[in-house]
């Protein structure tokens, strides 16, 4: 305890003559230096090289290089100033054992003699017995003879259980060779049988859960395998080992391969719906209100883009053109504004913004529209004011929409009619003159041209 | 800001329901030195503002506006406390100026409105004013507040009267609602018509299609008889 004191410093309140300081420097004679004389620096000496020669103790330098300053050196505490307690060799029996055997080891005089305290770690396991009789009863077994299993118990006994050694020591010279899953099963299995039988539970194969009794359950079948498992995993190959690496980092690869493809397929998606919605044709907005025509709308936009870059072709590849009708309906609407937010401050221009899902052009055609109207782009913002012109400009976005659909359509028929006039020489369709009328691009031939048809089905001559 | 106690911690709960809405006009007026001053080459002297349309002062519920001018001036982001909430300056160019519109209860968003200074007539408008008057652009505009704070509630329903003269505009917003309002209702008449139009049209146009593709496969399928249905 005063050695800890010590250690750590603190101040012991009735401490002995023995203080830290005694300890340290207590065979140390105080020297008295004597103080020199004070040494005059000599003429042109520089201050500094006078200085690096005498210290302010005045005391003259070293002559050898020394490094027994106080700094760097370890001090040596004098330790143990009090009696040390006696060690003796002493003899001791271990209870654990049997057979008395006499052993010494280093104790203490002062400790009395105890019992030698690791015998308590001699566990012992409690190995079932069973009679003559009880076995013909219970443990007859046709694959166990008596004597083998006999043997087994004796064993188990004698190893504490630890299978590994039994098997090494098995007789296999009297009996067949047994594997550990083996030897294990027949003594649970005898372990359970002897403890449904019998009264008095083995503390280590029976435990008592709730008042009932549970008794530990070898599974062989489960053992062996899994040994197996392990045997093989052991003895793979090195080609093999590389072959499963080479094919795990193949995985990875196909993998991210994988993630990359649905990306640029995500990514391609949102292109086309925006292309779709930007160009008016295929607009995907839900909550369509009141407009129900439907068109096929992959056809259109196809057509739309078509007739925009090959205006002037008149080569057409009808054929083609034809393969390509699809059956997706799409319900045409105008613009649709967003709801009006929860809560907080907002402005009524605000409202009258168009969504960002229209597109640039489209929006300059809606301006556009505006100014042929006489209306201002960006009106006074009252509530009435604001519901009327995004309504008008939806109508407007729709009438758009729908006039681009008509121009498709009505270069569709051209298409046909020349698809017709060629299957069929001298003959021709009639294009209902009024869809022709629409025709916004200057192409299309005049109303007489189309007419003058020769054997022209009336029934396609239908009247709106 | 006595009256936040009056709410407590309540304060920031939100009137369900109710919406309140404040118009204003901003914008600004500018008038001509009639020269190009020496010392600065400034034309003009112009002065923006936010105001009420009503004859309401705003103060009660707006705590400050912030104007936000071009970065050439100097302390570009001035900030007007009290009312008229105005900001007279001198300059030769037209910029954008960010006005923001602050309010008295924290919970309340700012509103923010763009204005572009307006120095000179644009030739095409109507008939340039006589020398020295001053050139007004202005808009009307309406802060809406949906479903405000009680305390909100409380300092808009709290207004009072600026003047006990009258409160007028430069630019008469009642006619110019009017006559929007009657444009935009007729135009979109018109093009709901035109719609029904295109719709017919498209219906039409299809059916030909149909037929004209029903004509093709018959005279692809029969090759040799060119006889066609009713003629």
């Amino acid at each position: 305890m005063a050695d800890i004191l010590d250690i750590l410093d603190i101040e012991q309140p009735g401490a002995s003559e023995i203080t830290r300081d005694s300890i340290i420097h207590g065979d140390k004679v105080k020297k008295k230096y004597v103080t020199a004389k004070a040494v005059r620096r000599p003429e042109g000496m520089h201050r500094e090289v006078f200085a690096l020669l005498y210290n302010d103790n005045k005391d003259l330098p070293p002559l050898l290089p020394t490094d027994t300053g106080k700094a760097y050196k370890q001090t040596k505490a004098k330790l143990g100033m009090r009696k040390v307690r006696k060690w003796v060799w002493a003899p001791f029996t271990n209870p654990a054992r049997k057979d008395n055997a006499v052993f010494y080891h280093w104790k203490r005089a002062s400790d009395e003699a105890k019992e030698y305290p690791f015998a308590q770690f001699n566990k012992q396991v409690s190995i079932p017995s069973y009679s003559e009789s009880e076995y013909n009863q219970y443990l007859k077994s046709e694959d166990w003879s008596q004597a083998e299993t006999d043997h087994l118990m004796d064993l188990c006994q004698r190893f504490d259980l630890r299978f590994i050694v039994i098997h090494d020591r098995w007789d296999k010279a009297a009996f067949r060779d047994r594997s550990v899953e083996d030897l294990k099963e027949r003594y649970y299995n005898i372990c359970s049988i002897l403890s449904k039988v019998k009264t008095n539970p083995w503390s280590n194969t029976v435990t008592m859960v709730n008042g009932e009794k549970r008794v530990y359950h070898y599974d062989a079948e489960h053992e062996r395998k899994r040994k197996e498992q392990l045997k093989r995993l052991f003895d793979r190959t090195q080609e093999q080992i590389d072959e499963e690496q080479m094919l795990l980092a193949e995985l990875k690869k196909i993998e991210a391969r994988k993630r990359e493809r649905e990306r640029k397929t995500q990514d391609l998606q949102k292109l086309i719906s925006r292309a779709d919605s930007g160009n008016s044709v295929a607009n995907t907005q839900a909550n369509v209100t009141n407009e129900g025509v439907t068109m096929p709308s992959n056809t259109v936009s196809n057509i739309v883009r078509r007739h925009d870059r090959k205006l002037h072709k008149k080569k057409l590849t009808t054929q083609q053109r034809l393969v390509r009708v699809e059956t997706v309906s799409v319900e045409w609407s105008g613009i649709k504004f967003p709801e009006a937010r929860g809560t907080g401050v907002w402005l009524r221009s605000q409202r009258m913004k168009l969504p960002p899902g229209v597109g640039q052009r489209k929006t300059k055609a809606i301006e556009q529209e505006l100014r042929l109207m006489n209306i201002d782009i960006a009106p006074t913002p009252t509530e009435a004011i604001c519901k009327h012109f995004n309504e008008l400009r939806s109508d407007l976005a729709l009438a758009l929409d729908l006039k681009n659909a008509l121009a498709s359509c009505e270069f569709e028929l051209q298409a046909l009619r020349h698809q017709y006039e060629a299957l069929n020489p001298g003959k021709t369709l009639s294009i209902p003159p009024s869809i022709c009328n629409l025709n916004v691009d200057g192409e299309a031939k005049p109303i007489g041209e189309i007419i003058d048809v020769v054997g022209s089905p009336t029934a396609l001559n239908t009247t709106i | 800001m006595s009256l936040l106690t009056d709410f407590g911690p309540d304060s920031g709960g939100r009137v369900k329901g109710l919406v309140i809405v404040k118009p204003i006009v901003y914008g600004n007026v500018a008038r001509y030195f009639g020269k190009k001053r020496e010392e600065d080459g400034h034309t003009h002297q112009w002065t923006v503002y936010v105001k009420p349309y009503a004859n309401e002062d705003m103060s009660v519920y707006v705590k400050k506006v912030h104007f936000k001018l071009h970065e050439s001036y100097a302390n570009p982001n001035r900030i007007i406390t009290k009312p008229p909430y105005e900001l007279t300056e001198t300059g030769w160019g037209e910029f954008e100026i960010v006005i923001k519109i602050y309010f008295h209860d924290p919970n309340e968003r700012p509103v923010t409105l763009y204005h572009i200074l307006k120095l000179f007539q644009s030739p095409v408008s109507e008939g340039s004013p006589p020398v020295g008057r001053a050139l007004v652009s202005e808009s009307y505009e309406e802060i809406v507040f949906q479903e405000p704070t009680q305390l909100m509630q409380h300092l808009l329903n709290s207004v009072k009267p600026i003047t006990n003269g009258q409160w007028t505009h430069d630019t008469n917003f009642e006619e110019k609602k009017e006559k929007t309002l009657e444009r935009v209702i007729s135009a979109q008449t018109k093009v709901r018509s035109e719609i029904t139009e295109l719709k017919e049209k498209l219906q039409l146009a299809k059916e030909t299609i149909t037929k004209f593709k029903e004509e093709i496969a018959k005279l692809q399928n029969n090759p040799t008889s060119n006889i066609l249905p009713g003629a």
